[in-house]
């Protein structure tokens, strides 16, 4: 009873950081830009907020301003208050400040492989926050940091210590991270997307370690992620962002069971879930109007579709066969550049695929999916192994059969920064295979057929002339799928498609995959990381682990049902906290 | 034992390199440049004393074997004698070396380390006076011609001011110290404008990086972050740069030593220049190649020890 | 006068930015970022004025007369004659414009031949891979194991002394850093996926290295022209007063040659007008080669 009186009586007292009226502007070449518009928040001691919002929302630039590091010029603060133990931490000076940064306050960030410096072991960058904050000699320093690499699990820590970062896993340098940043027993730790970059397991341990030590630390903790399961599983309290302002902020329990704003409402209906989706992931745009007015949602459209499994002989004959399928890349070694191994990044792969399905492959960084993908397009020659494309074995085409191929099969990568050539415009890039395969009579009427695939994917088809760092990342993948589309392929596919863009123009291009599907009778091979992504799109799925198909079997099958040890490890890393969004 | 393997595999690697050299100083003195007898004995020699020299000089055997002997050259470094002086070139080379290194080195390591420290200094002031002002002297120091900076200072110092002397140079220490001193201060200045711009531009490049933002989120002051963290990470550019030069200094200050008659391999190879002499001009070329090659050699072995994840693999 | 010409082109460039308001090319967004700068366009006016100057010179229609007597020997520099006269009684003034066609030329043909192979073998090399590439990396370390001045010196002594062999001698050491960039890039563009789709497209090799790679690494090309530019004008220089650049006619580098006796008679006025000019065309192409470095360099341009 007395334990209860006094939380609560602490509750009041204990706010460890208070944001008030904070805006936040950068200088660009097009003017300034506000990339925090007045926010206000708090966090208590011991307590974890949970900080979503979608890439340009303006959450890691708050993170950078809690720790003074914006970086100025361009940014700048122009207002408002960030009370760290009640005191403005805006108005001290400079070296007062770096007293307080990596030991009342310390920050972890996304990129663990490029945010540790590679040219000194992992034991000196802990020793030196140590012998800089807690004014330890040399000796206890490395004694401890052995300590905190024991505690943040990395095996064999005193062997570790000696590690230069690039001889360490990704989750191992995030742990190493995440020892550097506990290392003064900070009283706010801030983690800006901290397992972004890992995989769905490594993920997990990751939470489960910054958890246990948050436990442990009494520490606050502003947690940033763009995860709405991520927050599910870790925080207390919740906020939202939305193009640099906050629009909501409770309990997270609060916030899934009863979202107020369209916008929250619409983060957590576009999101794949394993449990069943409707047939259209419904998005942001269903929920609220360009200006930000709310919009109705029609119940029926959250009704779970039941997939159909279904095939008919006519309809979907079998288009592609693989069978054991190798692909290896050499390992050279030796004084002359011998082979002396080989990666087997496909290592023994067999499918087959019927005409108007979707095989999902999924598995972790690694597994050869990606290869897989391209191997069968012959983008990488294959070292062994059949691939039949409606009876025809692509392994034995010469260079003019591959070329036909070319216009019936077609690929959309991962990333649609790097998938466009920056040089040409949208109406250049979706004439090329056009012009190389001479398909349409002139210019003019490819000039058409490039506009109609332009409408058809949602874009304006007055943007021809536009070149590709004009568009968004959605608007790019729209752009890929209709060159992907320009020669009426039979079957695309889809590298990590989806991967790089936000949830909310996730959902719309996987609705637009959807669509065209059902339109063209296409059929594809959709290549993710995301359980849940795949779960979504696929009719079969082929779980990947070390260049093989570890589990073969359709949707509802694999994820309800798992045969296999790494499937069963990999379903049981997805974060569970989330409930089904409710209208 | 990796380390010896690579090494070993590096050496390997060199030898078609140098194979390529000795090619291309045949090709072009032996095939592009024709007979060179009439250059040695003027234009009234007869046919039969041209039929002799070719004969004296070997230059009636196969092509292929003469080009064995360049080979040869480089390895036994015996370039036989200078047409001019008659004198054995080995020997010229190695009088020569002194001087010239007497000249470059001292200039060389002052320039370095003064460059690299007002190089971190820019770069700490980024954006502000001091950076724009060292900017501005050193491109402006850049664009001034090598040849106006040697004659001023020499006009200036040495003939107008009498603080130098204007030529000469003494053997043995410290009797050559008063005459390199000018035209060292002379490298000095004209080295440190690429020099600084060279070492802003790659601290620059990696104050960017990622690892730098997690150094000042530790709370390590600017001090710290630029000459611990960012330096240790610039030190390939640098090693590169740094080292890359040496060779060079071997070769001496072409223009310096031709001004203050520093009697160096540079001038040399401008008297060899200035008499057509053909085998002294082949010799410097092999032996600065080779210089040039086992400093590259160096360069990767010292990137091992500057990078760890530079494998010796 | 400068001021003048400045402000004429600025207001032409103005014109041509209103004209196309969106940027929509990175070669049009960096052209209009440099045109803002105004030390960019001054030494893009000067870059301009010189290169005219030398065709003009080059067509015969100035300073044709740099052999003629106009004065007294060594007279100094007076209204009548800007920058003095030299041993001969010649115009300094005239000489400096006729050695300005010799510097620009030099540039000029330098380019002409170091660029096209420097492209050309980098992106064969980076693209194929393979034994091609072993070839041309083995042929660029060779070449850059030779020290440019011992290998310059030999070609101009073997092919004569004078102009053409300082055009060859130059074009032909310098294309080698070049090379090894364009290889090193095209070895990692090879790789993006926009080159992987198009490649998935049906896109051929040509296509793919041509229409594709080139492109986008060619402002790589245009960054290390300015720079090769410089260094040509400053490599005749030092080649002509060594002589075995130019013959029989005046250039920048032979006017500092004579200096050298001349200053201790107190005759500054020849070596000042060749340092004043070279300084100035280096400076102008230091500046721009900078300014399309930070506006082309899309490393550099994320910051």
């Amino acid at each position: 009873m007395l334990s209860i009186l006094k939380l609560k009586g602490n509750k009041m007292s204990n706010k460890l950081l208070e944001i008030k009226n904070l805006s936040i502007e950068f200088n660009s070449s097009e003017g300034v830009v506000k990339a925090v518009d007045n926010i206000s928040f708090s966090i208590d001691q011991g307590q974890t907020v949970g900080l979503v919002g979608e890439s340009g929302s303006g959450k890691s630039v708050t993170a950078l301003a809690l720790m003074r590091l914006i970086p100025n010029p361009p940014g700048r603060i122009t207002s408002g208050e960030i009370l760290f133990e009640g005191r403005d931490i805006l108005k001290i000076s400079e070296n007062e400040m770096r007293k307080i940064r990596g030991n009342d306050i310390s920050m972890i960030f996304q990129e663990p492989m490029t945010s540790l410096n590679p040219v000194f072991r992992v034991g000196e960058q802990i020793v030196e926050v140590l012998m800089l904050h807690q004014k330890l000699a040399y000796k206890q320093a490395w004694a401890k940091a052995i300590d905190l690499l024991d505690q943040v699990g990395i095996p064999n820590p005193s062997q570790k210590i000696l590690s230069y970062p690039h001889e360490m896993s990704g989750g191992q340098k995030q742990r190493v991270m995440i020892a550097m940043a506990i290392a003064c027993e900070p009283k706010l730790l801030i983690a800006d997307e901290p397992t972004t970059a890992l995989d769905v397991t490594i993920q997990k341990q990751v939470l489960e370690l910054m958890f246990k030590l948050q436990e442990k630390y009494k520490m606050g903790m502003l947690f940033i992620t763009h995860d709405l399961g991520v927050v599910a599983d870790i925080a207390d309290d919740m906020v939202v962002m939305y193009r640099s302002k906050i629009v909501e902020q409770n309990h997270k329990n609060e916030i899934f069971k009863n979202p107020q704003h369209p916008y929250s409402k619409g983060l957590l209906a576009c999101r794949p879930s394993l449990a069943g989706n409707p047939k259209k992931l419904l998005t942001v745009s269903d929920f609220m109007t360009e200006t930000g007015a709310e919009k109705k949602v029609d119940k029926h459209l959250l009704k779970i579709h039941q997939k159909d499994y279904t095939f008919s002989e006519k309809e979907n004959p079998i288009l592609l066969e693989v069978e054991n399928l190798k692909t290896y890349f050499p390992i050279k070694g030796g004084v002359m550049g011998r082979v002396v191994n080989h990666v087997k990044a496909v290592d023994g792969v067999s499918f087959t695929l019927r005409k108007g399905k979707t095989l999902g492959l999924v598995g972790e960084s690694g597994c050869g999916k990606t290869t897989l993908g391209r191997t069968i397009l012959r983008l990488i020659e294959p070292t062994e192994g059949v691939i039949k494309y409606a009876g025809q074995d692509v392994t034995k085409m010469n260079q003019n059969e591959l070329r036909q191929l070319r216009s019936k099969i077609q690929i959309i990568f991962q990333d649609p920064y790097s998938s466009l050539n920056p040089r040409m415009t949208i109406g250049e890039a979706l004439l090329e295979p056009m012009i190389i395969h001479n398909v349409g009579r002139d210019k003019k009427d490819r000039m058409d057929r490039a506009k109609w695939l332009l409408n058809r994917v949602g874009l304006n088809a007055n943007q021809l002339n536009r070149y590709p760092h004009e568009f968004s990342g959605g608007q790019r993948q729209r752009i890929s799928i209709a060159r992907a589309l320009t020669l009426n392929p039979e079957f695309i596919i889809c590298d990590e498609s989806v991967s790089a863009l936000d949830v909310s123009v996730q959902a719309q291009v996987l609705n637009l995959l959807l669509e065209l599907q059902e339109e063209y009778n296409l059929t594809y091979i959709f290549i993710s990381h995301d359980l849940g992504v795949v779960s979504f799109i696929s009719d079969q799925v082929g779980v990947m682990n070390d260049g093989k198909i570890v589990e073969f079997n359709n949707a509802d099958n694999v994820y309800r049902n798992p045969q296999n040890d790494y499937t069963k490890t990999l379903l049981s890393a997805i974060p569970k906290g989330l409930p089904a969004i409710q209208l | 034992m990796d380390n010896l393997k690579y090494f070993l595999k590096r050496l390997l690697q060199t030898i078609p390199i140098l194979l390529g050299v000795c090619l291309i100083i045949f090709l072009l003195f032996h095939i592009v440049s024709g007979d060179p007898t009439h250059l040695i004995l003027g234009k009234n020699a007869t046919k039969q004393q041209m039929a002799e020299l070719r004969e004296q000089l070997g230059l009636n055997r196969h092509w292929f074997i003469q080009y064995l002997d360049v080979v040869k050259s480089a390895f036994t470094f015996d370039f036989g004698s200078s047409w001019a002086t008659k004198q054995n070139i080995a020997n010229m080379v190695k009088e020569g070396i002194t001087p010239s290194l007497t000249l470059t080195l001292p200039a060389f390591i002052i320039s370095t380390i003064f460059s690299l420290m007002l190089g971190v200094l820019v770069a700490y002031y980024r954006g502000g006076k001091v950076d724009r002002y060292v900017r501005v002297i050193c491109i402006c120091g850049m664009s001034i011609p090598s040849l106006s900076y040697i004659l001023f200072f020499q006009w200036s110092l040495a003939y107008k001011l009498g603080w130098f002397d204007i030529s000469g140079y003494d053997f043995g220490f410290p009797n050559f110290i008063p005459y390199i001193i000018l035209p060292g201060i002379i490298w000095i200045i004209l080295s440190i404008g690429p020099d600084v711009r060279f070492f802003r531009t790659v601290i620059l490049d990696e104050l960017y990086q990622d690892y730098v933002r997690t150094a000042r989120a530790k709370g390590l002051n600017e001090v710290t972050v630029l000459f611990k963290h960012v330096l240790k990470n610039t030190l390939i550019p640098i090693i590169t740069y740094v080292v890359i030069q040496l060779p060079y200094l071997i070769l001496g200050a072409l223009l310096l030593e031709s001004f203050f008659s520093i009697p160096g391999l540079g001038g040399l190879i401008l008297s060899a220049l200035n008499n057509n002499d053909f085998p002294v001009l082949k010799a410097m070329a092999i032996l600065s190649s080779i210089a040039i090659i086992i400093f590259s050699l160096i360069t990767d072995f010292l990137y091992t020890l500057a990078d760890p994840r530079v494998k010796l693999k | 006068m400068i001021e003048s010409v400045l402000r004429t082109s600025r207001i032409i460039m103005d014109k041509i930015i209103e004209e196309n308001p969106i940027s929509d090319s990175l070669y049009k967004s960096a052209f209009i970022r440099m045109v803002k700068d105004p030390s960019t366009m001054l030494a893009l006016t000067v870059v301009m004025i010189y290169t005219v100057t030398a065709i003009l010179s080059a067509l015969g229609m100035v300073a044709t007369d740099w052999n003629l007597e106009v004065g007294t020997s060594y007279a100094a520099p007076s209204l009548e004659h800007w920058l003095g006269t030299d041993i001969f009684g010649r115009s300094v003034l005239t000489k400096v414009i006729h050695g300005t066609q010799v510097a620009m030329s030099v540039g000029f043909f330098t380019c002409l031949i170091a660029i096209p192979i420097g492209v050309l073998l980098g992106a064969i090399a980076g693209y194929f891979g393979g034994i091609v590439d072993d070839f041309v990396v083995w042929f660029y370390n060779t070449l850059s194991s030779i020290p440019s001045i011992m290998l310059i010196i030999s070609i101009s002594l073997i092919m004569g002394r004078g102009l053409l062999a300082v055009y060859v001698a130059l074009g032909a050491t310098s294309w080698v850093n070049l090379c090894r960039l364009i290889r090193a890039e095209v070895m990692k563009h090879k790789n993006r996926e926009y080159v992987q789709a198009a490649h998935a497209l049906g896109a051929g090799n040509a296509r793919r290295l041509f229409r594709h790679i080139l492109p986008n690494i060619f402002h790589i090309v245009i960054i290390n022209t300015s720079l090769q530019f410089q260094t040509a004008i400053k490599s005749e220089v030092i080649l002509s007063f060594l002589g075995i650049g130019v013959q029989g006619q005046p250039s920048w580098g032979t006017m500092i040659d004579d200096a050298k006796l001349e200053l201790a008679r107190g005759v500054w006025w020849q070596l000042f007008a060749a340092t004043v000019a070279m300084f100035i065309i280096v400076l102008a192409f230091n500046i721009l080669g900078d300014a399309l470095r930070d506006a082309l360099d899309p490393k550099i341009k994320g910051k």
